[in-house]
């Protein structure tokens, strides 16, 4: 534990690396600004704050950013914790371990874009409220989309539902029939056990309006190694288009949730113990 | 439509500044074209020199009627926006018509009538309504939602709507409606200038929304491309350019009261009895964003010459 605040706390990332990845993004986002909110000067204090827990606390391993090429993706992940901070984890991979670096634009719930003072820091990494017309306009500009399509089904599950795929929505697919961006399958192993679940107050959720109120033991992660497993890019069905029936549609969405699950599958067999130490 | 055989023009809400500045416009490129402009406040000074017949006219339909018949118009230009800052011709068509709806209508069944050739409505894009779902980058036919919270936002939602339908319905009169993002400059005194001149204005610190603005003579420029280039269609009008309003607050050069979210309506309630005169709907397009998407007009225009960017306007409020 000592061992893991004594590196929490000197862990810095490579400056020249950090100014790489701002100059690239500064080409991308000329006034350093876009008009859903991202923020660059935000978005590098941000991975200033955050490098440590990526580095140390998570001691994220990254497989398979090869097969990333330097072209926009639709990125589809599993969601998993019931504190959703494996959009932040995949967020800072792509950033930090994959060249180009680029943002992702994760979409998500109304939600979270209301949140007091988080609503605005969200925005200013990179999210976006998850709408149609925004996934749309951002995929014209070239834009990298994270979507979680379970939604918020994904988080606050059971233990016993741990890393099983819940619903896909569709959407996503017909996205990336409008952009024909390749679909980049992702599966994030580890954050489940960053918060131990007790109970989901769905009731009194469903009374506040709120999407969900899962109860864990801790709102403040533990300290559980994570992977993020890419898996290869799934090309679009080019006979579909985004007009295409549900039916044909969530054929398609089944093979990519599919995959998901085999990378899954794949990552808790090589997933560490709780208490891994960081490999070097 | 050809401006050079364009021979009257009739402005209604004459007494505002940008009706003013569009028949500046008008006149130094198209001197030959008499403009009638009427408003039920008094006649804006200057007048003389654009060549403009002023009438102080109450808004009712016998009036308009008069007018209509006594001046062949080709054109109408319907500039009389809803402003909440005071004096407003569709408050005025309220204190003298039944409803503010019927009002307007009779004005553009007096155009069909008299077989005016195009109208041009100057509505807003207020109209869309600051709503916490809104994606960014609104399209011409997102639904009109900003009477939902905000009923003395229902005026200028019928107008626009009804300007819809006949941009649909009646062929015959050619209509424009053009949904402008915030118009600013130093002779226009809407919401947004009042706000951006206020000394400490609430600003939420939590939240940092985008706007775009256009400076008023740009917009008047394509109040007259209205005219004589774009078809018979909506409109949003907005530069490619955006700025948040911390950002806009800064080259204005006042200073700001960051308030958390939660709290800027209560705040500019307080405010608003002494120093902060800002009407109630603006606030929400401070809490939620509110951008429009103008590829629309680059399709008709191409690209948007203006001949000011983002920074050079909001200069022009100092």
């Amino acid at each position: 534990m000592i061992d893991l605040l004594d590196n929490l706390f000197s862990a810095k990332i490579d400056e020249e690396k950090l100014e790489q990845i701002y100059s690239c993004l500064s080409t991308q986002y000329t006034n350093g600004k876009d008009p859903w909110g991202l923020d660059i000067d935000a978005a590098k204090e941000t991975l200033l704050k955050l490098y440590p827990f990526y580095s140390e606390y998570f001691k994220v391993r990254l497989f398979g950013k090869e097969k990333v090429l330097d072209r926009p993706y639709m990125i589809i992940s599993n969601h998993t914790g019931q504190v959703p901070i494996d959009a932040m984890l995949i967020g800072m991979a792509f950033l930090l371990e994959i060249a180009p670096p680029r943002i992702m634009r994760a979409m998500v719930d109304r939600f979270v874009t209301s949140l007091p003072f988080l609503g605005e820091w969200f925005a200013q990494t990179g999210a976006v409220l998850g709408d149609r017309q925004n996934c749309l306009k951002l995929m014209e500009r070239g834009e990298s989309i994270l979507v979680f399509p379970e939604g918020l089904q994904g988080v606050a599950k059971s233990t016993n539902e741990f890393y099983k795929l819940q619903k896909f929505t569709n959407g996503f697919y017909r996205m990336a029939l409008s952009s024909g961006f390749d679909i980049l399958p992702v599966a994030v192993i580890g954050c489940e056990e960053c918060f131990p679940f007790v109970y989901h107050l769905k009731s009194l959720a469903k009374t506040l309006g709120l999407p969900a109120i899962p109860i864990s033991t801790n709102y403040f992660p533990l300290p559980s190694p994570v992977d993020i497993h890419i898996g290869d890019p799934i090309s679009i069905n080019k006979d579909l288009s985004p007009d295409s029936t549900d039916k044909e549609i969530n054929k398609e969405v089944l093979k990519v949730k599919s995959k998901i699950r085999s990378l899954i599958t794949r990552g808790r067999k090589e997933q560490r113990e709780f208490w891994a130490k960081k490999e070097i | 439509m050809d401006l050079e055989k364009v021979s009257s023009i009739l402005i209604i809400g004459m007494a505002g500044n940008l009706a003013k500045i569009t028949a500046k416009e008008i006149h130094q490129k198209y001197p030959h074209i008499k403009i009638i402009g009427v408003d039920s406040r008094k006649a804006p000074r200057n007048l003389s020199k654009l060549n403009v017949k002023f009438l102080q006219i109450n808004y009712t339909r016998s009036h308009f009627e008069r007018l209509f018949r006594e001046h062949k118009f080709d054109v109408v230009l319907f500039l009389g926006r809803y402003a909440h800052t005071g004096l407003n011709i569709l408050s005025m068509l309220t204190d003298n018509l039944d409803t503010k709806i019927s009002g307007i209508k009779n004005i553009f069944d007096l155009c069909m009538k008299f077989k005016v050739k195009r109208i041009v409505v100057l509505s807003s894009f207020h109209v869309y309504g600051a709503l916490p779902g809104n994606p960014h980058f609104l399209l011409e036919d997102t639904p009109l939602k900003a009477d939902f919270k905000h009923s003395d936002m229902r005026d200028v939602v019928e107008m626009d709507k009804m300007a819809g339908l006949w941009v649909d319905k009646h062929k015959a009169v050619e209509t424009v409606i053009l949904r402008p993002c915030s118009i600013v400059g130093p002779n226009i005194k809407n919401a947004i200038t009042k706000y951006l001149k206020t000394p400490y204005a609430p600003v939420p610190m939590d939240f940092n929304p985008n706007f775009q603005f256009l400076h008023e003579t740009d917009m008047a420029d394509i109040i007259v491309k209205a005219i004589d280039t774009l078809s018979p269609d909506v409109y949003n009008v907005a530069p490619d350019e955006y700025i948040s309003i911390r950002d806009a607050m800064k080259i204005v050069g006042n200073s700001t009261l960051p308030v958390p979210l939660f709290l800027i309506e209560p705040t500019a309630k307080i405010l608003k009895k002494t120093l902060f005169k800002i009407p109630e709907y603006f606030i929400s397009y401070l809490k939620f964003p509110c951008i429009i998407d103008n590829s629309n007009l680059h399709k008709a225009l191409g690209k948007l010459n203006f001949k000011y960017n983002i920074k050079e306007t909001l200069k022009h409020l100092k």
